[in-house]
């Protein structure tokens, strides 16, 4: 799956998960840039980002996210 | 020495003048005046805890360069400095705030079930401030272990973040990440953020000194003499509650962060209006925010993460251990544990119910205010806020027991006389009018300025000193802040 898929995807489940009418997610934005990305929603995003992809992430790598290109490099290796 | 006294004011203006005045541009010389500063001033409030002090700064300056040796390199010895890093902070707290609660809880349970208990207590020093800078020393190691910042390699600005002396004794807790990079350059005067700070701790002494400390003459022997009041004092000694600790508590934040402007060091934000919350997980988002910030993200973000498989429950276990832990931070007694367990349980039905996942913005009236269902909530919330910190005011679980039966059985008793609760009720009054005033400002860091009408800077000034004025007029006798003892 090619990156700008991802992003794709990531993009339906941001909306989802956190009950917004739109969203353009890149690289760089991280929860400081969306109101209702918190972090009781991040774990919400995470359980639905590891359903969509079939992948399984690991505390360590969930905790050293700090912005969305780097939970991106993290679906991509897997 | 507090911060709102005479002589914090002497200590202040030496600390500033040498920090600014004879060594300009030399970052090393302005970092070891503030430690010296910061040292001095920890000195006067607790000398036989220097040493402390001392020996933690120099062990776990140790152990953020060793893990960051480390990292990425060898995974166990980056994990047995990350955990000696944890297991020595938390073995701080433990031995000196826990160790006489844990002997007295295994001694009283030992009694309880017939067996008899040769365990004594220790007379252990609580070490002022040691809540604070301990979750400083964890926070640093595992900022350092997650890559998120690099080991500091100047012992002197380490020093400094650990024990700067506007935030050591009560908060709000920093980061590493935010403060120690404003420790590796010059900080040159800056006349508006200077300004500023004052305003802001102009802010915090009307908040202290104004209303805490007369909302203190009220509820403080509605607590001490409980069986002498009537149930609707005490009622209201529980309403009233809230707002002193509030304005108590992030007035003294106010003054801290203030202080750090004038040094032009950025400190962290620890409220940000929470009677504005109209649930509980509102209330807590903007209450006390720099120790949420920290167990949310040392302990139920990694909690939450390891039972993220058992959905909204896994996210209660997660949030109710974190409040017990933020009850049992505040000190060693079984009040502030069923405090924190009381604070989570209700989270169950906001998560229950997903009223926590929907963040509604606050619907306004046609004047700006919230509208009455939005309101009504807010009351709601501080209601179940009050009627929580009973566990936190009262000494132990009988004193609170004492307290609720005084409520049901006190009615009869005469209402205390118009002479000695007209001076709390009008300051009580006042607040609430603050409030109002903070609504008016709340996407301002603090709700204080000179009115828009006043033009003239000079005019301006002139209002803050006779503000000051008034502050000093009416304040109350200074009593002890909430939070220095914790």
């Amino acid at each position: 799956m090619s990156r700008s898929e991802i992003f794709e995807k990531l993009n339906e489940i941001f909306i989802d998960v956190l009950d917004l009418d739109e969203i353009e997610l890149t690289d760089d934005t991280s929860a400081d840039d969306i109101e209702e990305w918190d972090s009781l929603s991040h774990i919400q995003l995470i359980v639905s980002i590891e359903k969509t992809f079939k992948i399984k992430f690991s505390s360590k790598e969930i905790l050293s996210w700090k912005n969305v290109g780097e939970m991106v490099d993290c679906i991509e290796s897997k | 020495m507090v911060v709102n006294s005479v002589e914090f004011l002497f200590f202040f203006v030496i600390v500033f003048l040498l920090y600014y005045l004879p060594f300009r541009s030399n970052v090393k010389l302005q970092n070891i005046v503030l430690l010296a500063g910061s040292f001095f001033f920890y000195g006067i409030c607790e000398i036989k805890m220097i040493p402390l002090l001392f020996i933690s700064i120099l062990v776990f300056y140790f152990i953020g360069i060793q893990i960051e040796r480390y990292r990425d390199k060898n995974n166990v010895l980056t994990s047995v400095f990350s955990y000696l890093g944890i297991v020595l902070g938390i073995g701080l707290l433990i031995y000196f705030k826990y160790f006489n609660f844990f002997i007295e809880s295994i001694s009283s349970s030992l009694t309880a079930i017939g067996l008899h208990s040769n365990l004594h207590t220790f007379n252990i020093i609580l070490p002022i401030g040691i809540s604070f800078f301990t979750f400083k020393l964890i926070s640093y190691t595992l900022e350092i272990e997650r890559g998120n910042i690099t080991a500091s390699h100047d012992i002197v600005a380490f020093s400094n973040y650990i024990s700067f002396f506007p935030t050591i004794l009560s908060g709000p807790i920093d980061r590493p990440g935010k403060f120690l990079p404003q420790l590796a350059k010059f900080r040159s005067f800056n006349y508006n953020t200077a300004t500023d700070g004052c305003k802001q701790i102009l802010w915090g002494m009307i908040k202290k000194m104004l209303i805490a400390d007369n909302i203190a003459l009220f509820v403080d022997p509605c607590w001490t003499y409980v069986n002498e009041q009537s149930s609707f004092t005490l009622l209201l000694a529980i309403i009233f509650f809230p707002i002193q600790l509030y304005m108590d508590f992030s007035g003294y934040s106010d003054m801290a962060i203030g202080v750090g402007k004038l040094l032009n060091i950025s400190v962290a934000k620890n409220f940000n209006y929470p009677f504005f919350g109209r649930n509980i997980a509102e209330y807590w988002r903007n209450w006390h925010m720099s120790l949420t910030g920290w167990l949310t993200d040392y302990v139920f973000m990694p909690l939450n993460i390891k039972y993220r498989d058992y959905g909204v429950n896994g996210s209660i276990f997660a949030i109710i251990l974190t409040f017990v832990l933020i009850g049992m931070w505040h000190g060693a007694s079984w009040t502030f544990v069923l405090f924190g367990l009381y604070q989570g349980l209700l989270y169950i039905p906001l998560m229950k119910s997903g009223a926590f996942f929907k963040k509604k913005k606050i619907k306004l009236n046609k004047s700006g205010y919230p509208c009455f269902k939005d309101f009504r909530k807010m009351v709601f919330t501080y209601f179940l806020f009050s009627v929580g910190l009973i566990l936190f005011k009262a000494p132990s679980l009988l004193y609170s027991y004492h307290f609720l039966h005084a409520i049901v059985n006190n009615w009869s008793l005469p209402l205390i006389t118009v002479s000695e609760w007209s001076r709390p009720v009008v300051f009580f009054g006042l607040s609430c009018l603050l409030i109002v005033h903070e609504w008016n400002h709340r996407k301002d860091e603090y709700a204080f300025s000179a009115p828009l009408f006043i033009k003239s800077h000079f005019f301006r000034i002139v209002f803050y000193y006779v503000v000051f004025a008034v502050v000093l007029a009416f304040a109350a006798d200074s009593t002890q802040f909430i939070y220095f003892q914790f």
